[in-house]
């Protein structure tokens, strides 16, 4: 049976035809490339996905990593992907030559990530957890770290982490308390706990390196007192042999899903040996660790679509085969009984999955080509590009991660009770999916940065910028005949979304910031549904526009359902808008003002 | 150590084949083309003896059409040095024999120790080219090939073939023909910066007028169809399990005839 989890066809028409990243060959860092270059790093990304990842994506969920004598054991597996990530240029693929990148686009890059994860989400938490803990050290570490560190992670063989979180500082990271107390070693003592640590420990790398959030002693408090630290588990003595150091495993945590890589608890300087290497100057360590951060929220995102992709097709092929019941308007049970895509509601449900799936690709792909064109000389397009990807980037992470996981709901219910058994992969795609809208800061936190600071950051230039963006597009669908009653919605939605964030605005200019955030996640989810019909209005366009200029019969059905597709999103997900922007337009404090106790009854 | 492998562009074992209305051919729209799995074994096994012997090259010589050279440029991705790729209306959709003596045109044009070839193509599942390539270059030639031990001095080769249920191991002299099967290896992937590389390696277009051949097929095929629809499934049901086994093996027996 083909195991399809991805559509080779949607990646093309997105990279090529609506996101256009031919264009960025006109850039000298991407003049190397073309789109025969694209095409077959995907045929190899896929080749990959098909023949090395998906066929381990079910024992990894169910022979998860065990604690064995303070090392965790991960599925066999992993080695060889590491390896083939590492030594295929996967990892750097869109770093520069002087590293060992192949200065792809990220939004090629992302795009095979993206099959990857949707063949096997959970073994791309190495690779890339690797690939952003090495682009931080090469961009903030000194010559030595670079030298030391870098290539032998872009090569698969050390493991690289974020270590954040601890546990009494998740969304707050202000309130670590993992100290680091300079020695005149060249190297800081570190003594704390870390928990939730991605990849924290495993037996598929030679080592395992720690970016490391602490505070130096005496530093100010809060956020302005973290500083970065490289933490490895084993530390390179003079000789180049490795040691240990001072760097325990507490705990590998079961958990829902995800379960192919391990999340370790870690205790650091336990004999009071744990060493970290400053990076970059003291107390700017959560500025550094925002380009990691903001790289991991878009590959949150990309993971979080994949999924929901994966599950789409597993659906898909579901309701083409299973006969089920009858049309309504004939329920002869002479008749045979008609396969359940033929049914209404299940259509509903394939549509919405579409709808999520495509509109989230679409929005990463958005982001990703911005950050390519971020690239350019031109210093004022430069940062326009450099803004709207910052002012998207909590979109991108969280729309994809709470959609999702209502998407892949909806694939399970397609294949009703067997979807909640373990005979079919839906029920893991559902548990894999869910970790999506927590980890890389919970969508709470990712609405506080949208509204509180995005969206009004530089006197609402991003947020101008956005308007342009989507303006841009409702006035060429606009044009024809077919896309112009959809421009018009779009439009109308814009319109409220302004009208909303004066309303939200107006509250932050009186002081009270408490109701001006209040309903945050409900107002992300307003920008979220303008957002992706956006995509989605971008791609109809692109559609309308080969099916008038002629193209074969199937081209032409993938158009017409690209088109059917982003019907839906505008006549089922669109008129959502209209009451979130009902009650955002209220923002009376309902939550704020309720007292704790009156929970209790 | 030059090896010279000839590899078929074909469609992807995961595409849904379909015969075209008139039963002509396939119909190739939407196809997603691949490197013909069992010459992706030959191109693995080409690379490694250049490996091992730390010098030669890996010649990759295929026939098909423009599309063809995506095939050539990914077996160069993984690691080839230089490609040929033959292409001609011609020779398109042609015989083995033709696709033979167009190859041995053109491996007569270069130097090579050892000839890889996949023991059949997936797509028509002839089998035949390699072993007509070897006839017409009056080449010893060994088939279904799942281990390859180059001598040292590069005169002979031990290999190792599957026969029915078990190894033969034989002894071939240098410059021969093999064709490779499912166990010689694992082909590596491409990996990206040979696939950076690979833009710049040289692919060498031919036709059949600069072969200085002008073949003429000796098969034709008069249709294509596809297999019957599988009918469904007999159930045996509410019988105790002994007379259930029993009527099993009389519809084996004598209505599907198996037994
Ligand atoms: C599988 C997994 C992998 C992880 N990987 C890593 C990793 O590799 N590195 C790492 O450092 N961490 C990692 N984490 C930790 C993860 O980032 C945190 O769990 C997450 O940021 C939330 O922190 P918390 O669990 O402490 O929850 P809390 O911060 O306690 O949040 C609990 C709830 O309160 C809400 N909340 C908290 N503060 C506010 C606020 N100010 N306003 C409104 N709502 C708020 C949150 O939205 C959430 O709903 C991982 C976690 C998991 C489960």
């Amino acid at each position: 049976m083909a195991e399809r989890f991805v559509s080779r066809r949607n990646l093309e028409f997105l990279l090529y035809e609506v996101h256009r990243v031919e264009r960025l060959s006109a850039q000298p860092y991407f003049s190397d490339h073309s789109r025969e270059t694209y095409d077959l790093v995907l045929d190899t990304a896929m080749k990959i996905a098909r023949d090395l990842m998906y066929p381990h994506l079910q024992e990894m969920d169910q022979k998860a990593p065990v604690l064995e004598n303070g090392q965790v054991k991960v599925h066999p597996a992993i080695k060889g992907i590491m390896k083939e990530w590492g030594e295929g240029g996967w990892i750097a693929a869109s770093m520069p030559y002087e590293v060992g990148g192949q200065q792809l686009p990220t939004a090629v890059a992302t795009a095979c990530n993206y099959v990857f994860a949707a063949a096997n989400f959970s073994s791309t938490g190495f690779p890339l957890l690797t690939a952003g803990a090495a682009h931080l050290i090469l961009s903030y570490g000194s010559d030595d770290l670079k030298e030391t560190y870098a290539p032998r992670m872009l090569a698969g063989e050390w493991q690289g982490t974020m270590a954040l979180t601890e546990p009494q500082a998740g969304s707050s990271l202000s309130d670590i308390v993992t100290r680091a107390e300079p020695t005149d070693g060249g190297y800081y003592r570190i003594r704390g706990q870390k928990i939730f640590i991605s990849a924290g420990d495993h037996d598929a790398a030679g080592n395992i390196v720690h970016m490391m959030l602490a505070k130096i002693k005496g530093g100010p408090p809060g956020a302005k007192g973290i500083s970065l630290f490289l933490v490895p588990k084993n530390r390179i003595k003079s000789d180049g042999m490795l040691e240990p150091n001072d760097v325990t495993v507490a705990t590998v945590y079961h958990k829902l899903g995800y379960r192919g890589c391990p999340i370790t608890q870690l205790s650091m300087g336990e004999n009071d040996d744990c060493r970290g290497y400053l990076v970059g100057e003291p107390h700017k360590g959560l500025s550094y660790m925002f380009q990691m951060m903001n790289e991991a929220r878009l590959a949150v995102g990309m993971q979080a679509a994949s999924i929901a992709s994966a599950a789409y097709y597993a659906a898909l092929e579901y309701a083409k085969e299973r006969p089920q019941g009858r049309k309504i308007s004939s329920k002869d049970p002479l008749q045979p009984q008609i396969p359940i895509i033929e049914h209404a509601d299940v259509r509903r449900m394939l549509l919405f999955q579409r709808g999520v799936v495509e509109g989230s690709l679409s929005l990463i792909l958005q982001c990703c080509t911005y950050s390519d064109l971020s690239r350019t000389e031109d210093v004022e397009q430069s940062q326009r590009y450099a803004l709207l990807l910052d002012l998207l980037t909590p979109v991108a992470k969280s729309y994809p991660s709470e959609s999702g996981i209502l998407a892949v709901s909806q694939g399970l219910q397609i294949l009703g009770g067997y979807g909640y058994c373990q005979e079919f992969p839906l029920e893991q795609y559902y548990r894999d999916i869910r970790i999506h809208a927590i980890h890389e800061g919970t969508t709470g936190i990712q609405a506080l940065d949208l509204l509180g600071r995005k969206v009004v950051m530089k006197n609402g230039q991003a947020m101008r910028l956005f308007l342009e963006e989507v303006g841009a597009v409702v006035q060429e669908a606009a044009q024809d005949s077919e896309l112009s009653p959809y421009a018009e919605r779009l439009k109308g939605a814009l319109d409220t979304l302004g009208q909303v964030t004066m309303r939200q605005v107006q509250f932050a200019l009186q002081g009270d910031v408490e109701t001006f955030l209040a309903d945050a996640t409900l107002y992300l989810e307003l920008f979220s549904i303008v957002t992706i019909a956006w995509q989605w209005l971008a791609q109809g366009i692109v559609a309308r526009k080969a099916l008038d200029a002629g193209c074969s019969p199937l081209d032409a059905q993938f158009y017409q359902g690209k088109i059917h597709a982003m019907r839906y999103f505008f006549h089922y997900e669109g008129p959502k808008t209209a009451g979130l922007a009902a009650r955002l337009m209220e923002a009376d404090g309902l939550t704020v003002n309720m007292t704790a106790a009156a929970f209790d009854d | 150590m030059k090896s010279l492998v000839c590899l078929k562009q074909v469609p992807d074992t995961e595409t849904q084949i379909k015969v075209n209305p008139d039963g002509t051919g396939i119909v190739t729209e939407g196809i997603k083309y691949v490197i013909n799995p069992y010459d992706e074994f030959s191109v693995e096994e080409a690379l490694r003896l250049k490996e091992k012997f730390k010098a030669g090259e890996v010649l990759i010589l295929s026939i098909g059409p423009d599309r063809a050279t995506e095939a050539i440029r990914t077996a160069l991705a993984m690691g080839a040095d230089k490609g040929i790729h033959i292409s001609d209306e011609s020779l398109n959709n042609s015989d083995p024999f033709v696709i033979a003596q167009a190859l041995a045109a053109a491996a007569a044009q270069t130097e090579y120790d050892i000839i890889f070839c996949g023991h059949r193509a997936i797509d028509d599942d002839f089998g035949e080219a390699g072993a007509m390539l070897a006839e017409l270059l009056k080449l010893p030639q060994v088939t279904l090939v799942t281990k390859v031990d180059i001598a040292d001095d590069k005169t002979k080769a031990i290999v190792e073939r599957d026969v029915e249920g078990g190894k033969e191991t034989v002894e071939v002299p240098l410059p021969c023909v093999l064709t490779s099967q499912k166990g010689l290896n694992e082909p590596r992937y491409a990996s990206l910066p040979g696939i950076m590389k690979a833009k710049k390696k040289p692919i060498d277009k031919k036709t059949a007028a600069d072969l200085g051949i002008s073949p003429e097929p000796k098969l034709r095929s008069n249709a294509y169809s596809m297999p019957p629809e599988r009918t469904a499934g007999k159930k045996f049901e509410g019988m105790e399990p002994p007379d259930v086994a029993k009527a099993v093996v009389q519809a084996l027996r004598n209505e599907a005839k198996v037994i």
